[in-house]
């Protein structure tokens, strides 16, 4: 017995010496940051304090309260909200689209609408916000040239309070949905072709495959798709940042950047507590997603 | 095998602990870090000839430009060695942050007028010696290097907002350049009279609006804060400058939303007739419509009501509290600030002089172009040298554009603006 324990110990030993510079790296560069944020966000830090971090007020909940209360913190949560709701929907529902287009074999020249559908997703935020500005642009834009052949008098896109979301929204499924379509597409190669044989004998059309087998079959693919899209959509930041500064009158002001806001005027305890109240927001989703579409047993 | 988890809950738990323990200490009594060498210009530049290594920093063209300047210094001091890395106006607040929390500083940096308060609150800059003459620089340009009674830097160079109008358009509607506020409203109507779609621009939206709207605040007759350091921003000041801002875009004759990129290239294109803007931007005109186009607009002060008033930026050059030398940092500035040396900047950058007397030289005098910015430098204010102004900014751009869009009205808008002010507070204690 006492052989055997005294085994266990020293095996424990190595692993914990394997494990070591694992450990204190991630203690160091993830665990610590992480913790002196979370300290950052009960106290009242601000910019000044850089050279003595630690002779700061220590104010509870106080940050928690304001950020909630603070009605620019609302119109961002709000605006978050909007975006998510319908930009995650939107880029799930596109990206499966094409991506069983192109796994169909209907389409010609694949690769090529592969290429182009997956550039926008490694292309830099700043050639694109030139290239939108462009398209949106109100007086000799493309889009609203187009709107002018039909008879439309289209509206200056980013700086109309109602307009400037939707445009947001459209650039950002743009931007994202090539990379959930390769995803997706690798969900669908890996679903077996004899499924749909056995299901074309029972004289199955293809909506009703798409329905019963498709979808089912892509369940833990859609998951993961829809868990890092929400993810990175509560995060929104760039496309405000680059095209509109929040604006017009706050309409697309995201809570990422009221924090990147208020991490720059130097209201470092503020802003980290309206980072947790984001990471509390983002936990919510993903447990969602997890109820709503993990595999049935 | 359940050991894992509950070591690092401990260590977590015990950093945790610790943290609340330390701050249970809270702030220390004297809140600011501000208190280094805060006897005032306690601190001197010694005789003699500069030594040793002085290290600046400097942003964007300055930083290029620099070492030409730093040449003719290291040719007077023969022992020194000036090393100048230019710095990205980007990343320039952060890098400076960082340097002077860790403590890993230059000897001389350039700072941004309305960047000054902000490194003073964290400790970074030590105070101005004695031998400096304040009197020398305008007095616009010297109160952006005073926080809270302290001067901490000298003005390097300046910059200072003006209307640039169509001189071709005005002259066809037989218009003079506008001098009070009346006259700037039927100067832009007539200049639409003459053609152009729009009579002139104000920025609508967006950062820096605040500092777009504050001249006429100021020639309104209203002072964002009065001596002892309280905000005065809801008055009938506020309201009249609000609601003559916001007429221009209400009456038609300013773009209703402003869309910055393409204000330069409708004033190529007569198609807007003036805008306001600084120094730099004949420069900007020249290369986008040829040489020839300046002949087509002219350059004139902003209006005055009760009082003339614009904006006045720039930098100042700063030495940092850590430097390791600087005695001969101190000796550079004043180099730099030395009247004949700032004529010779002018001449290799363009950037216009602080020292009032460098602008009897022939090379600033004679010319047209840049004489019209004497005097309304000697007026010009720039915004209060107070750690929270940005914050304070920002929220008067987001109440301009709500007057602006006609969602708020100009007294409800004079309140906000005191409010906001107020909670936020000037971070000086």
């Amino acid at each position: 017995m006492r052989r055997s324990s005294a085994r266990r110990r020293r095996t424990g030993l190595t692993a914990w010496g394997f494990a070591l510079p694992f450990t204190a790296l991630f203690a160091v560069f993830m665990l610590l940051p992480v913790v002196s944020s979370l300290y950052m966000a009960f106290t009242d830090m601000r910019g000044a304090d850089l050279r003595t971090t630690w002779a700061v007020n220590f104010v509870g909940f106080d940050n928690f309260v304001e950020v909630l209360a603070d009605p620019k913190f609302q119109q961002a949560a709000g605006n978050t909200i909007y975006f998510v709701g319908v930009a995650m929907p939107l880029t799930l529902g596109i990206a499966l689209l094409l991506a069983v287009l192109l796994n169909s074999g209907l389409v010609w020249f694949r690769s090529v609408f592969r290429v182009g559908f997956y550039a926008p997703v490694v292309t830099s935020i700043v050639a694109v916000a030139v290239v939108w500005r462009f398209l949106l642009q109100p007086d000799f834009g493309l889009v609203n040239s187009a709107l002018g052949v039909v008879g439309i008098d289209g509206p200056r896109w980013l700086t109309d309070e109602a307009w400037a979301m939707p445009s947001l929204i459209v650039m950002a499924t743009w931007r994202n949905v090539g990379y959930l379509m390769v995803i997706l597409l690798a969900g669908l190669q890996g679903i077996p072709r004899d499924v749909y044989e056995a299901s074309a004998i029972d004289g199955a059309g293809p909506v009703r495959q798409f329905r019963s087998i498709t979808v089912p079959l892509l369940r833990p693919t859609l998951l993961f798709c829809a868990v890092i899209t929400g993810i990175g959509y509560l995060q929104f930041f760039e496309e405000p940042f680059v095209m509109t500064q929040g604006g017009p009158l706050g309409a697309t002001n995201s809570v990422a950047y009221e924090i990147f806001n208020q991490f720059g005027f130097g209201n470092y305890g503020l802003s980290a507590a309206m980072s947790y109240v984001l990471f509390v927001a983002i936990v919510i989703l993903s447990y969602l997603q997890f109820r709503l579409l993990r595999t049935e047993k | 095998m359940n050991r894992t988890p509950r070591l690092v809950a401990a260590a977590t738990a015990s950093t945790l602990t610790l943290a609340l323990a330390l701050t249970g200490c809270g702030r220390s009594d004297e809140a600011g870090t501000t208190a280094e060498g805060s006897g005032g210009s306690t601190n001197s530049i010694p005789d003699g000839p500069a030594t040793g290594t002085i290290e600046v920093w400097a942003m964007g063209t300055e930083g290029e430009l620099l070492p030409e300047l730093a040449e003719q210094f290291e040719a007077d001091n023969p022992d020194v060695t000036v090393n100048v890395t230019p710095v990205p106006w980007e990343s320039s607040t952060e890098k400076i942050n960082t340097a002077i929390a860790t403590g890993e500083v230059p000897d001389v940096m350039q700072v941004g007028t309305t960047l000054v308060s902000g490194f003073v609150e964290l400790g970074g800059l030590a105070p101005t010696p004695q031998e400096i003459d304040s009197a020398a620089f305008f007095p616009g340009a010297w109160d952006t290097t005073v926080v809270d009674g302290t001067s901490y830097g000298v003005p390097w160079y300046v910059e200072t907002r003006v209307l640039y109008y169509r001189k071709d358009l005005a002259d066809k509607e037989g218009l003079a350049a506008p001098k009070t506020w009346a006259d700037l409203t039927a100067f832009a109507a007539g200049l639409q009279d003459a053609g152009a779609e729009h009579g002139i621009a104000l920025q609508t939206r967006g950062n820096s609006t605040a500092l777009m709207y504050l001249p006429f605040y100021w020639q309104a007759g209203g002072e964002i804060m009065d001596a002892a350091g309280d905000f005065t921003l809801d008055n009938d000041a506020q309201v009249k400058a609000l609601e003559y801002y916001s007429s221009f875009m209400r009456d038609g004759l300013a773009p209703p939303v402003l869309v910055e990129d393409e204000k330069v290239q409708n004033f190529i294109d007569a198609d807007l007739g003036s805008f306001v803007s600084g120094p730099w931007e004949r420069a900007n005109l020249l290369t986008t419509a040829g040489d020839d186009f300046a002949d087509k607009f002219g350059v004139a002060p902003l209006p005055e009501d009760e009082a003339t008033g614009s904006f006045i930026g720039g930098s100042n050059l700063a030495v940092l509290a850590d430097a390791e030398n600087p005695d001969a940092a101190w000796k550079f500035v004043q180099f730099t600030t030395d009247p004949a040396t700032q004529v010779d900047w002018f001449g290799i950058s363009s950037d216009l002089p602080a020292v009032q007397t460098s602008w009897d030289d022939p090379a600033l005098a004679d010319d047209e172009a840049v004489a019209v910015y004497q005097d309304v430098l000697e007026t010009a204010r720039s915004t209060p040298a107070i750690p929270t102004w940005a914050e304070i900014e920002h929220e008067l751009d987001l109440v301009i554009e709500q007057v602006i869009a006609g969602d708020l009205s100009p007294e409800d808008a004079a309140k906000q603006m005191q409010d906001a002010a107020t909670s936020i507070g000037t971070g000086l204690d």
